[in-house]
């Protein structure tokens, strides 16, 4: 019968590996995520668009790479510039590209992942090779993978977190110039995804843990994989706009 | 699977709008999961703000009668145009085509439901929410004020600091979540739901064209919801996105408004264009001409028209340069769309042209889009540009292509598709008074406003002086709008009156070829009571009227295909049975996405009392609605389908 | 019902040329027709869309004749064959689409040439002119004069004039239909244009309209244009930099007055005008008898406002001036808070951005007022005083009239001025030229 597939991502029971007819042969969830990848590739272009506009046309510091002085309107790129400003009114360059990196590196690092929990939710059930040791093993399980890339997700959260309480102790909030509203509403975007990506992955480890996720899971899985990869991808290219350009 | 014996046909008496076996009453409309049901229901609710936004119209017209009036106040003029024209573009011209892809497509390509059908109720009580929460700001005096257009900094609280804009601004953000939701449901179900043999290229024209409106909708929505977005966090954040102070540039607005705004003429176009490619061949008894042309020129369309933005903002002083390229971009997009013109009078051509109502409104969206179109390419220019730029004469050229184009071609829509809908045909009687008096007072309306214009009248002014050489022009628009009054009576009578005394209609009402034909009218809940397999792009016509496609190469599917998807040669449908008999397992009714969406657009709406100095108020509502929604959400995702 | 009612379809076209042919007619003046060559900017314009129109024209005549030809050749006759099924035809396809390129291009090419000429910068030798747009009225200023005005713009015929296009608040737009396209007035961002009001428009008055909406009283924000000779224009120029030719008495009032502010505290005193100018030179002022009348506001104003005009004949202009200068009274008339008058309030220090309302050393040379919205007289100005708001919704300035309803303050006036006060004031206004 060829008839509308169930929006559930968990799968439900009565519907097994049958799989129904379709144009493409692809699930119907698949060719919705990836329009919804499109769509949110434009989201994400109108705000990096946005951040780039906006970029050096702050009135007020502090700046994204620059050393700048609260009472004068000296602006420069190196700490020589504010010498004669008061201590207590120098604006340091706000982003911290070493700490970012490592950030950044455990979120690509999370996508590996997700890749490995796939390939385990979609090997569930083969037998492990003979003289398989606890790595082997561990490869293998999918609650571990996807365990390990929610954990790596909220490390970055985490960082993003600590990064943006030490800019609001430096003096830049999402009011105080156009650097601050354009910079943390395009990171705080980027982390609302993230975290929604988290909670996704959460709740597909419950099912693995209530009732298991195998290969019939494919699809759901795959749509998280398809979602988290894409967030991870466009971190990489507001870190390269935002962090490394200057 | 298939049951053991033959199904048992239903008898019902002919006529009943409502097809037999179909659970009734309120709590039906709003558990349903039907596609047809909620394509209904767009219809009803969007002809509904369709007489609001008319009636806004008309008090406008009334005020700018003559010169001097003091009908209504500067402040309440400002709030119905506002009103008038985010009512005309985002809760009747979209929703009445929302209308149409989901009643139509399934049945157009084959299908028994779109993708997700709980996501599709979603997107209709999100609309309809939404919609009130728009409009109910009038009766209290807070509607909207800044234009549809919302152009900052007179959006930032600095200059509007009432709730007029939050309505606006919260209410566009919950539209934006409807149309989106739709479209990824119709992109998945127009790529993945189509019947055996119906490739991308034997789609019916209409499919086609909302096909391409989908895409636009994903991907000039962004736009919007970020420019949105910025303009809610400055007003209620602080954020300086668009303060004048902290050095921010009201262009940014306009660039994000417009990345969005000019995709969206298209979406409101498009699916007329759509409606006007089925009822032209029907109705001269030719097949459409082109077909190839107008899918491709549709494409053109919709990739051109993400390139010419900026086209409205030819007087911010964006340098020649920039000014040259959008014109030369605007121009171009005007040969694909001549193309469609001409494919149109050739379809026409050799035929034998019935005037059905349907007909005369599909007819005139050819003439007056022509004037329109002529209208548009005179603003293509930039120097001509800054004479008529926010003068009367863009009024007359958008109100041509949009009252002109889409509402005449929807027009059209709504009669050729009634019988399908309803079970029976609305009076041609009637249906003529309505055409003549729309055309007539649409033309009566806004020919004037070229005069005006390039004499002289801005946009947007609650009152003129007198001697200023506008006063003709407009008494002759405020008749026009008496006339169109009065046709808007008369369809609104046609329409309801027709449900129960309208000529009981066959399931072929007008001798069409696509698939939607070839069940009864109005179709059962599971649509077809077997998937036909086709081998061309007029498949009613392929067993009907065969010399009709002769031509075409009809290939079928491969065995193996028809095979898995149990499907069956083509064939007419003209009894009726019940799912359950057939075997068909059919999405259970369910209350969960209307209260997912009433909780997402209260939580979304719990805003708004952050203005009115109630911020504990404002976070009970908004995380209370928002722990709610996604409750509903959970229960929703959890529970099986069908 | 499927037949073509040709007398409904004559009604239709008949009406429509009734409206064509009405709208032509000779004997109604559209004086602010864009189609007027007061301009090359304008010429250039008119040139570019005469093109474009006889294009359109063509197009229109061509596809809705196809059109209406079609559907009468082929309309349903009865007992007709079945019509051929065509399902398209390439050569066709082609033509048609490259036929539209052949009416393009003839638009595309002066349109580049246009957009290049007219976007020039321009001539160095030009009378710069800054316009600055507030809600809801127009601040001219001329640099190379050191004349800053409002709402009346002066031009020297035969000239170019570069405008410089700023904005306090909101976005705005500068437009005057009859002299050449708009350009909008963008917050943090300056616009340029230009044109040449032709030679022979010595002593013609166009009028000028906000034409980006910017809020409640975007319709009243209006402006006048005054093209003069050269000679005329530079005798205006050279007078409105001077601070106003006061009245003798007003001047006279000054001397007296200064002797009873001696009693008063050090910090009230009257800073001292500057020396009196004979009040017959007061420069070129557009003559009333030119104005026409579309140039001639008829603005209603509201029943409700209602002021003794009889005080107005006997008003005082010297205790005019002393509530608007004196310091003491500025709790009670604090115009020049907000109003430069040139030669008083130096106290204040109010510069041209800072002050919030239009300059009005001399306001009484002006023929309109509010934003080109009232004729400048006594009562209009009496009336605007006592409360602005009624007369111009969302106008910023105070309502001062004692018991007046104020919608800026949502309350009613009880510190403010009597009939008599407003009109000893606006006699003092009046009397600066």
């Amino acid at each position: 019968m060829t008839v509308a597939t169930a929006d559930t991502p968990a799968g439900h029971e009565g519907h097994h590996e049958h799989v129904h007819y379709t144009s493409t042969g692809l699930e119907n969830r698949k060719i919705a995520i990836w329009a919804l990848i499109g769509s949110e590739c434009m989201l994400f272009a109108s705000l990096i668009s946005t951040y780039l506009i906006y970029k050096g046309r702050s009135k007020v510091g502090p700046f994204p790479h620059e050393w700048s002085c609260k009472t004068s309107n000296v602006v420069g790129k190196t700490a020589e510039l504010v010498a004669g400003c008061a201590p207590a009114d120098v604006l340091k360059p706000i982003l911290d590209i070493p700490v970012t990196s490592q950030s950044t590196f455990v979120l690509l690092m999370s996508s590996l992942a997700m890749v490995l929990a796939l390939a385990a939710v979609e090997n569930k059930g083969h037998p492990l090779p003979a003289g398989a040791g606890w790595w082997d093993r561990c490869l293998a399980s999918s609650k571990f993978w996807l365990m390990a890339t929610a954990v790596m997700g909220v490390a970055f959260i985490g960082y993003q977190s600590y990064e943006f309480t030490s800019f609001v102790h430096e003096g830049l909030t999402i009011k105080t110039n156009l650097f601050g509203s354009s910079f943390f509403t395009l990171t705080g975007f980027h982390g609302a995804h993230v975290t929604v990506g988290v909670l996704w992955l959460m709740s597909l480890l419950w099912i693995d843990r209530t009732r298991g996720l195998g290969p019939k899971d494919e699809l759901v899985v795959d749509i998280c994989a398809l979602y988290w990869h894409f967030v991870d991808v466009v971190w990489i290219v507001i870190f390269t706009l935002v962090y490394l350009i200057s | 699977m298939a049951t053991t014996a033959a199904p048992a046909p239903i008898n019902t008496p002919a006529g009943t709008s409502y097809a037999p076996g179909e659970a009734t009453g309120i709590w039906s409309w709003l558990t349903t999961v039907d596609h047809k049901r909620i394509g209904t229901l767009y219809l009803w609710t969007a002809l509904t703000f369709f007489i609001v936004a008319g009636i806004e119209a008309f008090i406008i017209r009334l005020q700018l009668m003559k010169p001097n009036n003091q009908l209504v106040s500067a402040e309440m003029y400002n709030q119905l145009f506002t009103m008038h024209g985010t009512t005309m573009v985002f809760l009747v011209i979209m929703p009445l085509s929302a209308a149409f892809f989901n009643y139509l497509i399934p049945l157009q390509i084959g299908a028994r439901d779109v993708a997700f059908p709980r996501l599709n109720a979603f997107s209709y009580w999100v609309y309809l929410f939404g919609g009130i929460f728009m409009t109910v700001p009038i009766f209290f005096d807070v509607a909207p004020n800044g234009g549809w257009f919302g152009y900052a900094p007179l959006t930032t609280m600095q200059f509007s600091g009432g709730l007029n804009i939050d309505f606006w601004v919260i209410g566009l953000q919950i539209l934006g979540v409807s149309s989106l939701a739709a479209a990824f449901n119709f992109i998945t179900t127009i790529i993945n739901m189509r019947a055996p043999g119906m490739s991308l290229m034997r789609m019916p024209i209409f499919t086609w064209m909302s096909f391409v409106v989908q895409f636009l909708l994903i991907l000039a929505f962004p736009a919007i919801t970020i420019a949105l977005f910025f303009l809610q966090f400055d007003r209620f954040f602080g954020t300086q996105f668009y303060e004048i102070a902290a050095g921010a540039d009201p262009l940014l607005w306009q660039h994000l408004f417009w990345v969005f705004g000019h995709p969206e003429v298209y979406i409101l176009i498009l699916p007329a264009f759509g409606l006007v490619s089925e009822i032209l061949p029907t109705f001269s008894k030719k097949p459409l001409f082109g077909y190839n042309v107008m899918v491709y020129s549709g494409i053109m369309i919709g990739f051109l028209g993400f390139g010419v933005w900026a086209h409205h903002m030819f007087a911010v002083g964006m340098g020649a340069t920039a000014d040259t390229i959008f014109a030369m971009a605007t121009l171009l997009i005007g040969i694909p769309t001549g193309v469609k013109i001409f494919n149109w009078v050739a379809t026409m051509w050799g035929g034998n042209i019935r005037f059905t109502v349907a007909m005369k409104f599909a007819i005139s969206l050819v003439a007056l889009f022509t004037i329109g179109g002529i209208s548009g390419v005179m603003h293509s220019s930039p120097p001509t540009d800054l004479q008529q730029t926010d003068t009367y004469f863009i009024v007359a050229h958008f109100h041509y292509v949009l009252f002109g184009g889409s509402i005449m071609g929807i027009m059209g829509g709504i009669y050729f598709y009634y019988p399908k809908i309803f079970g029976r045909y609305m009076s041609e009687k009637l249906g003529n008074w309505h055409f003549w008096s729309f055309f007539v007072g649409m033309n009566m309306t806004f020919f004037p406003m070229h005069y005006a214009g390039m004499l002289g009248m801005p946009r947007r002014i609650y009152t003129y002086d007198i001697g200023q050489g506008w006063e003709q022009f407009n008494l002759w628009s405020t008749v026009g709008a008496l006339l169109q009054g009065v046709g808007l009576i008369c369809f609104v009578y046609n329409f309801v009156k027709s449900r129960k005394r309208g000529e009981v209609a066959p399931n072929d009402a007008w001798g069409a070829g696509t698939l939607e034909w070839s069940i009864p009218s109005p179709p059962p809940d599971y649509n077809f009571a077997k998937i036909p397999y086709v081998t061309s792009r007029y498949p009613l016509w392929d067993i009907k009227q065969p010399e009709m496609t002769a031509e075409l190469t009809h290939t079928a599917p491969d065995a193996g295909v028809i095979a898995d998807a149990h499907a069956v040669p083509m064939h007419e449908e003209t009894q009726y049975y019940t799912a359950k008999s057939l075997g068909i397992p059919m999405p259970f009714p369910t209350i969960k996405p209307l209260f997912a969406a009433l909780f997402m657009v209260l939580m979304m709406a719990g805003l708004v009392f952050i203005h009115l100095d109630l911020f504990w108020v404002a976070i009970f509502v908004m995380i209370g609605s928002g722990a709610a929604f996604v409750g509903s959400l959970y229960g929703w995702l959890t529970s099986p389908l069908e | 019902m499927t037949r073509l009612p040709y007398r409904r379809l004559g009604a239709a076209m008949f009406i429509a040329a009734l409206t064509l042919a009405l709208a032509a007619c000779g004997g109604q003046e559209y004086p602010n027709s864009t189609f007027i060559r007061n301009t090359e900017i304008n010429t250039d314009i008119i040139a570019l869309w005469d093109r474009i129109l006889f294009m359109g024209t063509l197009v229109f005549i061509f596809v809705e004749g196809l059109l209406i030809y079609t559907i009468f050749r082929f309309r349903a006759k009865p007992n007709a064959p079945l019509p051929k099924p065509v399902h398209g035809n390439v050569t066709l396809e082609i033509a048609w689409t490259l036929l539209p390129v052949l009416i393009l291009i003839p638009i595309a090419v002066p349109t580049v040439k246009t957009i290049f000429k007219t976007q020039a910068p321009a001539a160095a030798d030009a009378l710069q002119v800054e316009v600055y747009g507030h809600q809801w009225w127009w601040e001219f200023r001329y640099p190379q004069y050191g004349v800053t005005t409002a709402n009346e713009l002066y031009l020297p015929a035969g000239k170019t004039v570069a405008f410089t296009l700023r904005t306090v608040d909101v976005l705005h737009s500068f437009w005057t239909p009859a002299l050449a396209g708009k350009r909008d007035l963008i917050s943090n961002k300056t616009n340029y244009m230009w044109y040449t009001p032709d030679a022979k428009l010595a002593e013609d008055a166009f009028n000028g309209f906000c034409t980006e909406y910017c809020g409640s009283s975007h319709a009243n924000m209006r402006f006048r244009v005054y093209t003069t000779t050269p000679e005329n224009f530079e005798s205006w120029a050279a007078h409105q930099k001077l601070s106003a030719a006061g009245s003798p008495a007003a001047l006279a009032a000054t001397a007296s007055a200064d002797s009873a502010a001696k009693k008063a505290p050090a910090r009230a005193a009257i800073i001292p005008t500057p020396a009196p100018v004979p009040v017959s030179n007061v420069g070129y002022i557009f003559p009333e008898s030119k104005l026409k009348s579309h140039n001639v506001p008829h603005t209603p104003i509201p029943a409700s406002l209602t002021f003794d005009d009889a005080l107005l004949t006997s008003a005082d202009v010297a205790a005019g001036h002393a509530l608007v200068t004196n310091i003491a009274n500025l709790g009670k008339a604090p115009c020049l808070t907000c109003h430069i008058i040139k030669g008083e309030g130096a106290m204040l220090n109010l510069s041209d951005n800072g002050a919030k309302g239009p300059n009005l050393t001399h306001v009484g040379t002006r023929h309109t007022f509010a934003g080109g919205l009232f004729p400048t007289n006594a009562a209009n100005m009496a009336r605007w005083i006592k409360n602005a708001q009624v007369m111009k919704p969302g106008a910023t300035m105070n309502t001062f009239g004692i018991g007046e309803y104020s919608a800026l303050i949502k309350a009613k006036v009880t510190a403010g001025l009597t009939d008599k006060e407003i009109a000893d004031i606006v006699a003092y206004l009046m009397s600066l030229k």
